[in-house]
């Protein structure tokens, strides 16, 4: 199914959701629009009585002028000098029927004219709500700024004129400057009004009343014309060529569908006018822009101005395939903490890892199983962006079976895995987990913590196929993360940690290791890798603790990658000094170095560049020398803590 | 059947473009090719306007995948804007095709030679197609080959249930196959069953939306090459 239709159920699944107010984490507030609705900033609020009597008015306090307003095509997109009036609420110069007398401008007709006539269609027709009939009784009585200036909430000079900006000649008659000239950008006449209708047994504010949204939205659909087929659901409803903006945020101007070319090529040759190449209804344009909206505000992801999203058509929560183990295991058990204790048995290593995997995928399964009264359901992934401000695309669309979704996901979860530990915990803490890093940390690896948000938007939707659909990983990605991880001495300790760990996950995708060291490998990056992270310990025990500098072993990682050999022997004379350091405790790796260099053949022992193996020999070595069990017969060391310290 | 052909269709990339993003100028793909698109594959294998080429079954062979590519498209009136189009990638596809005549245009009723007309077509399929390939859009290049339709595997053979792929455009009806002097869109809802999409004839689309009014081409012994004289050409030796 197409991602306009799969919008629109998605939003009639949720009709029950349209119009409640939700709150994002910074407190800003949206909701499910119902059709032909939108938001508005209203600075004025008018109170009238069920029989139609003006009662009080206030300038709105400034948290409080979002409102929900009704709109028809003509109003949602009205520019210039052009006269579309909103339904109900809307600017002081088309609701006021004296706004003429009290000195207002006008360009042509009177806007107070198509406004009113407008609103009387609305009162006099079957689906009017008995508060539409109250607002339409007093504003056709046509002396609203009348009542406005008496409660002081907008003001005239000496002349009964309204004033357009305030000036200090005015405090002689009103004294200090009024809260309207504040909140209103430009001049009185565009303060945007709305109105309440007060009752004694009802207290829902008129914007607020889903009996108005319904009211509006039926008497809006008995007047829409010009049936024709809607491309999206096949069926023949009443057409519309205006579809909504705003998608991304309030001031995106980029619209998914648009069609005002009269003089390019864009669809003319073929077809002559935009209604002959498409043709889509107006309430799956409205429902299903509205739910885009909706559920880019509830949990879409944007970088860059790049969206990321992913829904269920049934079940709007799904697991973020761009997310890492850690986040995953957290919102699928939020009360389990993961573990924060380094092992220290060789026995139990791989255990506990294969063990944390098989948690992650028992949430999986526990999450599948919650859903299991449904027999099909399907998850939504969708990628948008816009290469000019006015037009939006969809780069990427992907709609399948949510078993196969999660299947998916713990087949990336994983075979993308390796220890990481750059992620805190809620007290702060230092948090270790096995399994794959969030796209934003590949790119993190792959490009850096600077890196241009261009970069990291493409590389997260080009991975994105890998989590979903189990393709390989690009592999400029892998190779671009391997040489950073290669390249220490660039690099601040924490950060080359965190790349270390990124880019074995990513070369383990197919090489399917483990972080327990695997003395069985005689592949000969892997060997050599071992080789690296002997002589890293190795000196690294031997410095002094408060002695700060890296290693030798560190310093030549970049050139080790590229000639093994020939560095190998440069390491090998810069260790002496620290093996005489170490005494007989030096036994124990001199005798780890025989064993490892031995199982590397005599023709593979050549200055033959290494590949990504090598890290992962590196990382589980050195892993392993710093956690496992200390072998020497000589002596018993205590274990250590780690060499690097993190962020 | 008579007069088929049985063929696979592959390449790098393919665009079926949804008309409905293509308005604005930010193409996205279809999952899935039009029954107009695989048609317009067959004619420019061998095509003659004495032909109506009618497609009956696509296979999907490979996973259905998307990539963007940033576009740089020109603007008609001087300089260029810019644009994301968002491609079907490795499409692969086996296809079923036969044609008929077109009782529309009787003026060619003396090319009506079904066995000439049905042996260059095999013979051009060997060849590859007397015109380019290419799949939805022209910079989507791609290559056919003869095959036996339904034998070789494909990545849905063991897809449990069906795929719906919701409404989509199924093709544009011309004067000249309809005999109605007007052009006009269909549209249908397709679905797939492990890879195979069953087309329906265009006489059986019960979605048909009206676009214009339009007059047939004008072909006759003027500027068409009567099947007994390319048949000869072919037999010689000739190319196809």
């Amino acid at each position: 199914m197409s991602w306009l239709l799969n919008l629109y159920e998605t939003y009639k699944a949720n009709v029950d959701r349209v119009g409640e107010i939700e709150t994002k984490h910074n407190d800003r507030e949206y909701t499910l629009l119902p059709v032909s609705h939108t938001t508005q900033n209203a600075h004025i609020t008018v109170e009238i009585t069920e029989a139609g009597e003006f009662h009080s008015a206030i300038v709105n306090d400034k948290s409080d002028i979002s409102t929900l307003i009704p709109c028809t095509e003509e109003s949602s997109s009205r520019a210039g000098s052009k006269i579309a009036p909103y339904p109900l609420h809307d600017k002081l110069s088309y609701v006021a029927g004296d706004f003429v007398a009290y000195g207002g401008q006008i360009k042509k007709e009177e806007p107070f004219a198509a406004y009113i006539k407008q609103l009387e269609e609305w009162a006099n027709s079957p689906y009017a709500s008995p508060k539409v009939k109250s607002i339409y009784t007093y504003l056709s009585k046509r002396r609203l700024i009348q009542d406005l200036v008496a409660w002081r909430v907008i003001f005239l000079d000496a002349n009964d004129k309204l004033i357009d900006k305030w000036d200090k000649k005015y405090e002689a008659l009103h004294g200090e400057k009024p809260p309207i000239f504040t909140l209103v950008a430009g001049e009185q006449e565009s303060a945007f009004v709305r109105f309440n209708v007060r009752k004694q047994n009802d207290h829902t504010m008129v914007w607020k009343d889903s009996e108005m949204f319904n009211s509006f939205v039926q008497h809006y659909s008995s007047l829409l014309g010009k049936e024709d087929f809607c491309y999206v659901t096949g069926e023949i409803l009443p057409s519309t060529d205006r579809h909504a903006n705003k998608i991304r945020n309030a001031g995106d101007k980029a619209k998914l569908i648009s069609a005002n070319d009269t003089s390019g090529f864009t669809f003319r040759g073929r077809f002559a006018q935009s209604s002959d190449a498409a043709s889509i209804s107006y309430e799956v344009s409205q429902k299903a822009h509205n739910a885009l909206k909706w559920l880019i505000n509830r949990q879409g992801k944007i970088i860059d101005q790049r969206v990321f999203l992913v829904w269920g058509n049934d079940d709007l929560d799904i697991p973020d395939p761009n997310a890492d183990t850690f986040t995953l295991k957290l919102e699928l058990e939020p009360e389990m903490e993961p573990e924060l204790k380094p092992v220290a048995a060789d026995v139990k290593i791989s255990h506990t890892y294969k063990e944390y995997a098989r948690e992650v995928a028992k949430a999986l399964d526990g999450y599948r199983n919650r859903l299991a009264s449904r027999s099909k359901s399907n998850v939504n992934i969708l990628i948008l962006d816009s290469a000019t401000t006015g037009r939006l695309a969809v780069l990427y669309y992907r709609n399948m079976e949510k078993n196969l979704y999660v299947d998916q996901l713990i087949k990336w979860h994983s075979t993308c895995a390796w220890l990481h530990k750059y992620r805190k915990n809620e007290q702060g803490e230092t948090a270790t987990f096995y399994g794959a890093p969030s796209t934003k940390d590949v790119a993190f690896a792959a490009y850096g913590p600077k890196a241009n948000e261009k970069v990291v938007k493409g590389m997260m939707e080009r991975v994105l196929p890998c989590i979903v659909d189990g393709h390989k990983i690009p592999q400029d990605i892998v190779r671009s993360a391997f040489q950073r991880a290669s390249n220490p001495v660039a690099l601040e300790s924490w950060e080359w940690e965190k790349t270390l760990s990124i880019t074995c996950a990513l070369i383990n995708t197919r090489e399917v290791y483990n972080v327990a060291l695997d003395t069985e490998n005689d592949d000969r990056s892997y060997l050599f890798g071992r080789l690296l992270a002997i002589a890293d310990v190795l000196e690294r025990r031997a410095l002094d603790s408060d002695e700060r500098r890296s290693t030798n072993a560190i310093r030549y990682m970049n050139s080790f990658s590229r000639y093994p050999a020939r560095t190998w022997s440069t390491i090998q004379s810069c260790l002496l000094p620290h093996q005489a350091r170490l005494g007989t405790r030096v036994r124990y790796y001199s005798n780890l170095i025989d064993e490892v260099a031995s199982k590397i053949k005599i023709e593979e022992f050549d200055n033959k560049a290494l590949t990504g193996k090598y890290l992962l020999g590196f990382y589980s070595q050195r892993h392993e020398l710093n956690y496992g069990k200390a072998k020497s017969g000589d002596s018993n060391p205590t274990i250590p803590t780690s060499n690097h310290e993190e962020r | 059947m008579r007069n088929s052909i049985e063929f696979k269709v592959y390449g790098k990339y393919a665009l079926f473009t949804d008309p409905l993003t293509k308005l604005g100028g930010e193409k996205l793909t279809y999952s899935v090719p039009t029954y107009q698109a695989l048609k317009g594959v067959v004619e420019s294998i061998y095509w003659k306007p004495t032909l109506i080429i009618v497609v009956d079954e696509v296979r999907v062979m490979n996973a259905i995948r998307m990539e963007s590519k940033g576009i740089r498209p020109m603007e008609y009136g001087g300089g260029n804007t810019l644009a994301n189009y968002t491609y079907l990638k490795e499409p692969h596809y086996e296809v079923r095709a036969h044609f008929v005549f077109n009782e529309n245009r009787p003026d060619l009723a003396h090319d009506r030679n079904e066995h000439k007309h049905h042996n260059i077509l095999k013979r051009s399929l060997e060849a590859g197609g007397r015109r380019d390939i290419f799949l939805g859009a022209r910079e989507c290049q791609a290559y056919v080959e003869p095959c036996v339709f339904g034998e070789a595997p494909g990545y849905y053979d063991t897809y449990d249930g069906e795929i719906h792929f919701g409404n989509m455009v199924h093709g544009i009806n011309y004067p000249d196959e309809t005999g109605r002097d007007q052009m006009e869109v269909r549209l249908w809802n397709p679905v797939m069953k492990n890879g195979y999409i069953k087309f329906d004839k265009p006489e059986d689309c019960t979605k048909v939306r009206r676009i214009a009014d339009m007059q047939p081409k004008l072909f006759d012994h003027h500027n068409v090459q009567s099947v007994d004289e390319l048949f000869e050409e072919i037999e010689a030796g000739g190319q196809s």
